[in-house]
């Protein structure tokens, strides 16, 4: 089956989409699933009255069948008790929908996950349920693989001549607000200039963050660079995705490390 | 609801023209050139007529012209049968990391027959590193591959610059000129080609016929063994109707070519110009100028390009996305990943191809889709944050 032939169940719910929005209050609770890497992110928001479900919203970045699946989902968990929507399954929205192609069955068919994810949330607010104990988070490795190796064959220091980034696809590192400054300044040079951060935010002066927000600087946050890799000099660098606790290769011509 | 097609990329209608000079060719001029009466004698002429021709649209020799069965044979028998008739002279070869898929995976077989592959990267804008091509060169180099433009981003490569070279090093040049036939001028002798892929369909010929050009020289070894056809290089006897369409197509193309690609041209600024400045968050994939006439490649932050697709499908539009939800293999288009993007940003992609048959009410209706389709899917999106 090809990919793009869905059922006109879910060509409906992907055309007009139901509940489509965010819910608020102290009795909502939301679940998230995917990550933007693999194409698919589903948020799932229920309102909770006692037992039952009494509202459901949604949002989705992702494909066909991710918004299709988030909304009908959404449908079917208005008014079902908590015990019942736990046991909704993806094969339940699926089959809801008159089925998936096969190929989408893992990938953006993650709303039951979503919902379980905010009624376990839920019921751990309540002291239903107790909360696990998070492992401390690991500090990365503080040097960087490859660092030495293309010092001057890409990796800079610091950046005494913009010119010498003209066109070249730079990677930052979040190292204070000096390294903010100089991945706005590299914007006039080139299109690609991305600061990498491991927090969920750039922590910078209220003013760079302002400056930063207007720029054309792409942020990578919650990311870690574990490896600089090239033949010869700068071609790759290897991040790690803290959050999805993934690792994936980026094509760049620069690094900048500023200690 | 008019159709408005524009993936003329991925497929071409064949030119009704190439349709009618077809059909005697089904049915009256069906011989085997193989056989030696005269109804064989006229599919021979046929033959040769269309092999002269094709060569001359490419500005080589007819007997540098070998038919196939469409450029995926042609590449196959271009790189494989290059690297192996030279294995003796070096188990090295060339490619870069934003050929056409065919030839990546042509490159896996290869280290699996036991040859080493570089990949040359590209920079930000799509064009291969000349520097970084040249130093990937070894003693054990035979062959470099590298395509005349991007048939996702449309970036047209510096084929020249590495033609000269690989002639200086003495090392085959062989390029997939599939994306740029039609859009190009193709001239083998002045870019020092050796080896050459071209496709019959993107010349708004028959799908299932394609040419490898082989230069004096650079002799390949059959991938297809049988009867003999083609001087051995490619035997099954021919097929006289798509090789005649395939020239006349060609034949079509050299004197229309100019005049249809000033006209794609001025669609592709229009459809760049406007989309950048209407829709808010939107960039250009490619290159800004070096960029093929049909092509205009945009990304959107936030939003995911199957949904795209299918929402340009409701509207009558056929487009294309470098997403990895319409992929065989789920992963997101090479070519976008080697150009610097994240995964998350090539999702975001569209791919608007024109061709023969647009008109300007085409790209009118495309234009007035694309800012409402960007916003109603950024109106769904968890990531997408209005600035």
């Amino acid at each position: 089956m090809k990919s793009t032939k869905y059922s006109e169940k879910v060509l409906d719910h992907f055309r007009n989409p139901r509940n489509v929005g965010t819910l608020e209050g102290d009795d909502v609770a939301v679940g998230k699933v995917g990550n933007p890497t693999c194409g698919d992110i589903m948020e799932v928001y229920i309102r909770i009255d006692g037992e039952v479900i009494t509202d459901a919203k949604f949002r989705t970045f992702g494909c066909g069948s991710a918004i299709a699946t988030t909304s009908m989902t959404t449908e079917m968990v208005k008014g079902m008790s908590l015990d019942d929507a736990m046991k909704l399954t993806r094969q339940d929205v699926a089959d809801e929908l008159d089925g998936l192609p096969p190929i989408k069955m893992h990938c953006s068919n993650l709303a039951a996950d979503a919902l379980h994810e905010a009624i376990i949330s839920f019921r751990k607010g309540r002291g239903e349920i107790v909360e696990e104990e998070e492992a401390p988070t690991e500090e990365g490795p503080a040097c960087v693989v490859g660092q030495d190796e293309f010092l001057d064959k890409g990796v800079w220091k610091g950046v005494e001549n913009p010119r010498n980034f003209k066109d070249q696809r730079t990677l930052i590192l979040h190292s204070g607000d000096e390294s903010v400054e100089t991945a706005i300044k590299l914007t006039d040079q080139t299109d690609r200039v991305i600061l990498l951060t491991p927090e969920k935010t750039v922590v910078t002066t209220p003013e760079l963050e302002k400056r930063l927000e207007e720029s054309n600087v792409k942020l990578l946050t919650e990311s870690r660079l574990l490896e600089i890799r090239g033949e010869f000099e700068v071609e790759k660098v290897l991040i790690f995705n803290i959050d999805e606790d993934e690792e994936y290769e980026l094509f760049v011509d620069a690094v900048v490390i500023i200690e | 609801m008019k159709e408005v097609y524009l993936d003329y990329q991925s497929a071409k209608p064949v030119d009704p023209r190439v349709i009618e000079g077809m059909s005697k060719y089904f049915s009256e001029a069906f011989g085997n050139p193989s056989a030696l009466h005269h109804v064989g004698d006229v599919a021979t002429d046929a033959l040769e007529e269309s092999r002269k021709s094709i060569a001359k649209f490419i500005n080589a020799d007819e007997d540098e012209i070998i038919f196939t069965s469409g450029a995926t044979e042609a590449i196959n028998m271009g790189i494989i049968g290059y690297a192996l008739r030279n294995k003796k002279k070096g188990n090295h070869i060339i490619i870069s990391e934003i050929e056409h898929i065919s030839i990546h995976n042509i490159a896996k077989h290869l280290e699996r027959l036991g040859f080493t592959v570089s990949k040359v990267p590209v920079g930000q804008y799509g064009k291969v590193n000349l520097r970084k091509l040249e130093r990937r060169i070894t003693d054990q180099t035979i062959l470099i591959s590298v395509g005349m433009a991007s048939n996702e981003i449309g970036t047209i490569q510096p084929i020249k610059e590495v033609g000269e070279l690989a002639a200086e090093k003495g090392i085959a040049f062989h390029t997939d000129a599939v994306a740029a036939e039609g859009l190009l001028p193709i001239d083998v002798r002045k870019n020092n080609i050796n080896l050459m892929a071209l496709s019959s369909n993107d010349l708004y010929g028959p799908r299932g016929v394609g040419v490898m050009y082989m230069q004096k020289k650079y002799r390949v070894n059959p991938i297809i063994i049988g009867g003999g056809q083609e001087r051995g290089l490619r035997s099954g006897s021919e097929d006289i109707t798509g090789i005649v369409g395939m020239r006349l197509a060609a034949d079509i193309m050299q004197k229309e070519m100019k005049s249809e690609v000033k006209r794609f041209q001025g669609y592709r600024d229009r459809m760049i110009k406007q989309v950048l400045e209407e829709v808010p968050d939107s960039y250009l994939n490619g290159h800004p100028t070096d960029r093929l006439a049909s092509n205009a490649h945009f990304r959107f932050d936030g939003i995911e390009g199957e949904s795209i697709l299918l929402s340009f499908k409701d509207l009558g539009i056929s487009v294309s996305t470098g997403s990895a939800c319409t992929s065989k293999t789920l992963e997101p288009s090479h070519t976008l990943i080697a150009t610097g993007l994240l995964h998350e940003e090539a999702h975001g992609s569209l791919q608007l191809t024109t061709g023969r048959f647009n008109t300007d009410d085409d790209i009118d209706i495309v234009l007035e889709a694309v800012p409402k389709v960007v916003s109603r899917l950024r109106e769904l999106s968890p990531i997408y944050k209005t600035k």
